[in-house]
């Protein structure tokens, strides 16, 4: 026991139901941080998972779109005019839109977002499309398997009774398989076709006005040089950018119009406090408690610096005790949010990281806050 | 008493002139009034005095815990008035301090309150400190306790406990403030007996502040505090 690491120990283990009680305010801390974090990047991230599965190159959206998911039509000429720059190899559209499903089996109607697309050639990587034969025949889509149960018991139905029937925007469509994409908090599922069986389910809407151009160009080209020579070609009517600046302008708009980094930015913040505070009141009655003995020891030659260092050990241990737990129970409740929101959420090491030093940070301030009351300690008046 | 010159420059303590006031302005409150001590080595000195009169604030400035604004005072060599606050930290580590209350902490067992003195001295070994604190425990009486928290001692053995903190680190001086204040008449005997002797054994010298008749015999001087200056 020669630092004031023992003496820390001592001190905090001394009770086991206090340092319980600590070690929980710290746990309940840690795993707030973890879980709101979590959500937000969660919902971000699934919400581009469209935007995040182009393998195109660059993307050609209309200039008044402000997200894809809200995407308004550009004409489908502009695009063909592309091809004319040796750098481009081939362009192809993709149509957006939302509409009913009826769910079969309850006989309800729920919104779906329907794309249409080439599976052969539109650069979107939608694991298993490409194997999925007879979709050009009309009426066919195929689901996204990600989709929340709104729509029913999709998944299990295409296992057991392969393809079946149902009702999208008033017309009998097949749905004969599924993909794994992924939906959104604004979007709780999608199904997949051809640009004519799109147009089947939107009569009203032209062929000629495409939601998404997506080009691919030559291996080894200088995207944003040919991105800056295809722009003038567009001309004013569509707008033109790279995979990842389309992906960066996603998550912009999201974390700009959604509500999403506000509220778990403040449930982030509102653990890190419910934490600090617990530490603080912990270590604070500690130190009063202490306050004679404390005085004592200053009044024999101990130093401020080593009454500081004794009250940071116990915030060190109490983050490290309170961490670990607390890790694990976020890690338990992403896997809850999963299966009740149906978006996949990650443990990412940067997370758990910021977290850690969040942590740390958060129980070294309440030692710094609560040391002050030794510190003000008058060794004179031990006597 | 007229300071031998000879033995000047040996003495524990030597006080020239000491006054100290305490408040601000029309508050101020002068508590003591050029006061002459000196402390020899191994000499046991009690102060006493009514209460007010100056003696633990006397105490209190040999103990460098409160500035020394008039007068000279040197303790263990150091020039208290115009040391730098880690000087002062520095000589309050080589004095062993016994208070009223004797203050230990409750999570560590007697041993461990001893032993923590130690860390005030990285220079001593973690063995070593650790068998110092038992020698010393031993030598109070309370080897068969050193393993016990203070709350399972009598507040004589605690007390004692607080006698060997003071000791372990073989201080030149020990500062004793109404040791037996908590105590009943015979154990508190018996603690301020010990701590002479273990005094005289380490030929240290101790300055006690109490009021307890029952002691004063064991003294080799007797300082007698009245409002603020020295009486005998």
């Amino acid at each position: 026991m020669n630092t004031a690491l023992g003496l820390a120990w001592r001190q905090l283990s001394h009770q086991p139901a206090k340092l319980l009680a600590a070690s929980a305010g710290v746990v309940v801390a840690v795993m707030l941080m973890l879980v709101q974090l979590g959500i937000r990047e969660g919902a971000v991230r699934n919400s581009v998972a469209f935007a995040g599965r182009l393998t195109a190159d660059l993307v050609v959206i209309s200039p008044t779109s402000d997200t894809i998911f809200r995407s308004t039509q550009f004409p489908r000429r502009l695009l063909y005019r592309l091809p004319a720059d040796p750098a481009v190899i081939t362009v192809s559209e993709v149509y957006m839109g939302q509409a009913q499903w009826k769910n079969p089996w309850l006989g309800i109607e729920h919104p779906i977002s329907v794309y249409g697309l080439h599976p052969d050639r539109a650069k979107v990587d939608l694991p298993g499309l490409g194997q999925i034969h007879g979709l050009e025949r009309a009426d066919r889509f195929v689901f996204d398997a990600l989709s929340r149960t709104n729509y029913g018991p999709v998944i299990a139905s295409l296992d057991e009774h392969g393809p079946f029937y149902t009702e999208v925007n008033g017309r009998r469509v097949q749905i004969v398989d599924a993909v794994a994409v992924g939906v959104s908090i604004a979007v709780d599922g999608n199904i997949y076709g051809t640009p004519a069986n799109f147009m089947r389910l939107f009569p009203s809407r032209h062929a000629g006005a495409i939601d998404l151009g997506l080009v691919q160009v030559v291996d080894g080209a200088d995207l944003h040089a040919v991105r800056a020579r295809l722009e003038p070609m567009l001309g004013p009517e569509a707008r033109i950018l790279t995979k990842d600046q389309l992906l960066e302008h996603e998550i912009a708009f999201l974390r700009s119009n959604a509500p999403v980094d506000f509220i778990f930015g403040m449930g982030t913040v509102v653990g890190f406090f419910i934490g600090f505070v617990v530490v603080y009141q912990i270590l604070y009655t500690e130190v009063s408690h202490h306050l004679p003995q404390l005085a004592t020891l200053k009044a024999t030659g101990f130093t401020d610096r080593y009454l500081l260092r004794l009250v940071v050990w116990q915030a060190l241990m109490l983050s490290c005790l309170g961490y670990v737990p607390g890790f694990l129970l976020a890690l338990g409740l992403y896997r809850i949010a999963e299966s009740q929101i149906q978006m996949p959420f990650a443990m990412t090491p940067e997370r758990a990281l910021g977290v850690g030093v969040a942590t740390v940070l958060m129980c070294c301030f309440s030692a710094g806050v609560a040391v002050r009351r030794a510190w003000q300690a008058d060794p004179a008046e031990v006597f | 008493m007229t300071p031998n010159p000879c033995r000047e420059t040996s003495r524990v303590v030597r006080a020239r002139g000491v006054s100290h006031s305490f408040g601000i302005g029309a508050l101020e409150r002068q508590v003591l009034f050029a006061v002459d001590f000196y402390l020899d080595p191994g000499e046991v000195v009690i102060l006493t005095g009514p209460s007010g009169s100056g003696k633990t604030t006397l105490l209190t400035l040999i103990a460098a815990l409160r500035t020394l604004r008039e007068g000279e005072l040197t303790v263990l060599g150091c020039d208290v008035r115009h040391a730098l606050a880690k000087e002062r930290i520095e000589l309050r580590r080589r004095i062993g301090f016994v208070f009223q209350r004797h203050n230990l902490l409750g999570f560590l067992t007697a041993r461990q309150n001893v032993e923590l003195m130690f860390q005030l001295h990285p220079d001593v070994s973690r063995r070593e400190a650790r068998a110092r604190a038992e020698t010393m425990l031993a030598r109070v009486g309370l080897s068969d306790h050193r393993n016990h928290p203070p709350d399972q001692l009598s507040v004589g053995q605690q007390q004692r406990v607080a006698v060997a903190r003071a000791l372990v680190s073989a201080p030149r001086l020990i500062l004793a403030d109404e040791p037996t204040a908590s105590l009943d008449g015979l154990s508190g005997r018996n603690v301020v007996e010990l701590l002479l002797e273990v005094a005289r054994d380490n030929d240290c010298s101790v300055l006690m502040v109490t009021h307890d008749a029952r002691v004063l015999d064991a003294a080799h001087r007797i300082v007698h505090i009245e409002d603020g200056a020295i009486q005998s």
